[in-house]
């Protein structure tokens, strides 16, 4: 009994570990690879560096500009997650604890947006910035960032806000406090578990987005980290070391912050995935 | 909540930012295509309304056909990758394991990172010359089996699927995983106590009893595949002739290197109808019990 447990135990294990290798072994190799010489990376490829070599980083940082592509992407990035969960949550606390006419309609018509499939809208989105003159600035991408994750920061908050029972305004109202005052300082404050889903979904969502960017920027300055990526990978094509370098580079905060927010992270990823 | 005068007003304020700007970037965008694709326009000169010509040119064009056929293998790939792979996994992991934890965080990791990176390490991967496979392959004496695994026309749809798959495993996993660990355990103990092995508990009661979620998770695989643009971009831009072309593709380089604006925007009508039609059969289908 304990025998055939064992083995079914080691069976297990495995296929998991299989599976475990196959899903970071391209990253770690990309890793490991990224310190290699060119020579070494063609003749050694498995192995560890006989000796690291920071070229690679060197070339990567100075070739594909990371520097201003950090910093495009950390203003975009935290710019609209700003602005779309702070003019979310304010929707969704007039959508949840108030009744009025066009409630229900505003509702539909908010979350129609998670339909949108987002590709589908790049030739108009591109005339449309052309024509309003919103191309190639340096707050080009905060428009469609903002507009694209309203729906589901909107979806997730009114949810949230909808359970909270009647009374807990009432007595704020009987002091007299506006309704812009008990939005600040009692529904947001008890909002605070679902903020930080919309909060971590928008930065994934923001911090990773392409197509738009692909579409709406081509002045090198205003370019964001996967598009800086992308652009330099397609230049650079047989500079293997340094496309290796610089994917590394640019994964490592997103990393670092999976491994800190896990929990969060994959709740509420997995939460915008199903409601999306 | 009853509200008077100033509320409305507070109430009108607080949401018109977001609708202001909700209406402009995400729904106009949509209606103005729908007005470009009965046009014929190069982006720059005057438009012509040419009607519908330009759906009819799109169900007459082979390559554009094509591209719906590669969405439609991304959709089934999705569906038969994705959803098996998660759902052995997770029942692999829904039980007391040391170490369990890691598999979760690892299996996650995939899901957290961006497309871009991900394409560019899997094309390094993938590299005919230097890439991970073939050099293992060769490594291991299988040097025979190496090929260019994105630049064949036989290879690369394959190639671009598995990382597709690879992609989003781990979103199913932990969907899964949830599922599972809502199971009455009452339920599966009783099973055990009348002694059905594990595989039969795992046919006959866990799998019917998360059912419903493996349904969502097949819903989310045909909305989720219908948006792949950004890796296949990426990694062969629908190349090699065409192999691994998307609609999303297509339409991007006919509209932004071709200069077809009508034709672009007809394509793009397309895509949201296929997509909304596609969403709303498997609703109908599956029942609408997703949350």
């Amino acid at each position: 009994m304990s025998l055939k447990r064992n083995l079914k135990e080691t069976i297990i294990y495995i296929v998991l570990i299989i599976y475990a290798i196959v899903n970071v072994y391209p990253i770690i190799w990309m890793g490991i690879n990224s310190f290699k010489s060119e020579q070494e990376f063609t003749v050694n490829q498995f192995g560890f560096p006989n000796e690291f070599v920071l070229e690679n980083y060197e070339n990567a940082w100075e070739i594909a500009n990371l520097g201003v592509l950090f910093k495009n992407s950390i203003f975009i990035t935290l710019t609209a997650t700003f602005i779309t969960v702070f003019l979310g949550a304010l929707v969704a606390y007039f959508l949840s604890r108030f009744e009025f006419k066009l409630n229900k309609w505003l509702y539909t018509f908010f979350t129609f947006g998670l339909l949108l499939p987002i590709h589908a809208t790049l030739v108009p989105m591109f005339i449309l910035m052309k024509n309003l003159d919103l191309l190639n600035r340096p707050y080009t991408l905060l428009f469609p960032y903002i507009a694209f994750h309203l729906p589901i920061t909107i979806f997730i908050l009114t949810s949230f806000m909808k359970s909270f029972p009647k009374s807990i305004e009432e007595s704020a109202m009987m002091d007299g406090c506006g309704i812009f005052r008990r939005f600040w300082s009692i529904i947001l404050p008890m909002s605070r578990p679902a903020l930080a889903t919309v909060i971590i979904l928008n930065f994934i969502y923001n911090w990773n987005e392409f197509s738009f960017a692909l579409v709406l920027i081509n002045n090198p300055e205003y370019q964001t980290l996967p598009l800086g990526l992308a652009s330099f990978a397609g230049q650079f094509t047989t500079n293997y070391g340094a496309q290796m370098a610089g994917l590394t580079m640019s994964i490592i905060p997103i990393i670092i912050f999976y491994l800190i927010f896990e929990k969060n992270i994959v709740k509420g990823m997995t939460a915008g995935a199903v409601k999306d | 909540m009853k509200i008077n005068r100033t509320a409305k007003i507070g109430i009108f304020l607080g949401i018109l930012p977001a609708l202001i700007i909700y209406t402009v970037f995400a729904i106009l965008p949509i209606i103005q295509s729908f007005f470009y694709s009965l046009m014929e326009w190069d982006g720059f000169a005057e438009m012509k309304f040419i009607g519908l010509d330009n759906f009819v040119r799109l169900f007459n064009d082979p390559i554009f056909l094509n591209s719906v056929k590669n969405n439609i293998f991304v959709v089934i790939a999705s569906i038969f990758g994705q959803v098996p792979i998660a759902l052995i996994i997770a029942i692999l992991l829904n039980r007391k394991l040391k170490g369990g934890r890691i598999f979760r965080t690892v299996g996650f990791l995939p899901v957290v990172l961006s497309t871009v990176v991900i394409s560019v390490t899997w094309s390094l991967v993938y590299n005919s010359r230097y890439g991970l496979i073939n050099e293992l392959l060769r490594n291991i004496g299988l040097g025979f089996l190496a090929h260019n695994w994105l630049g064949d026309t036989k290879w690369a749809m394959m190639s671009v699927l598995i990382v597709i798959i690879w992609q989003f495993v781990g979103l199913y996993l932990i969907i899964f995983l949830a599922a599972l660990q809502n199971i009455p355990q009452e339920v599966l103990e009783a099973a055990k106590i009348d002694g059905a092995p594990e595989w039969m508990i795992t046919w006959k009661i866990t799998i019917p009893m998360i059912w419903d979620t493996i349904l969502v998770a097949v819903i989310l695989c045909i909305s989720g595949s219908l948006k792949t643009f950004d890796l296949i971009y990426n990694m062969t831009n629908g190349g090699p002739a065409h192999a691994t072309e998307v609609m999303a593709i297509y339409m991007f380089n006919e509209t932004f290197k071709n200069l077809n604006y009508g034709y672009g925007s007809a394509i793009s009508v397309f895509i949201f109808l296929f997509s909304l039609i596609l969403i709303m059969i498997t609703r109908k289908l599956f029942g609408r019990n997703l949350t």
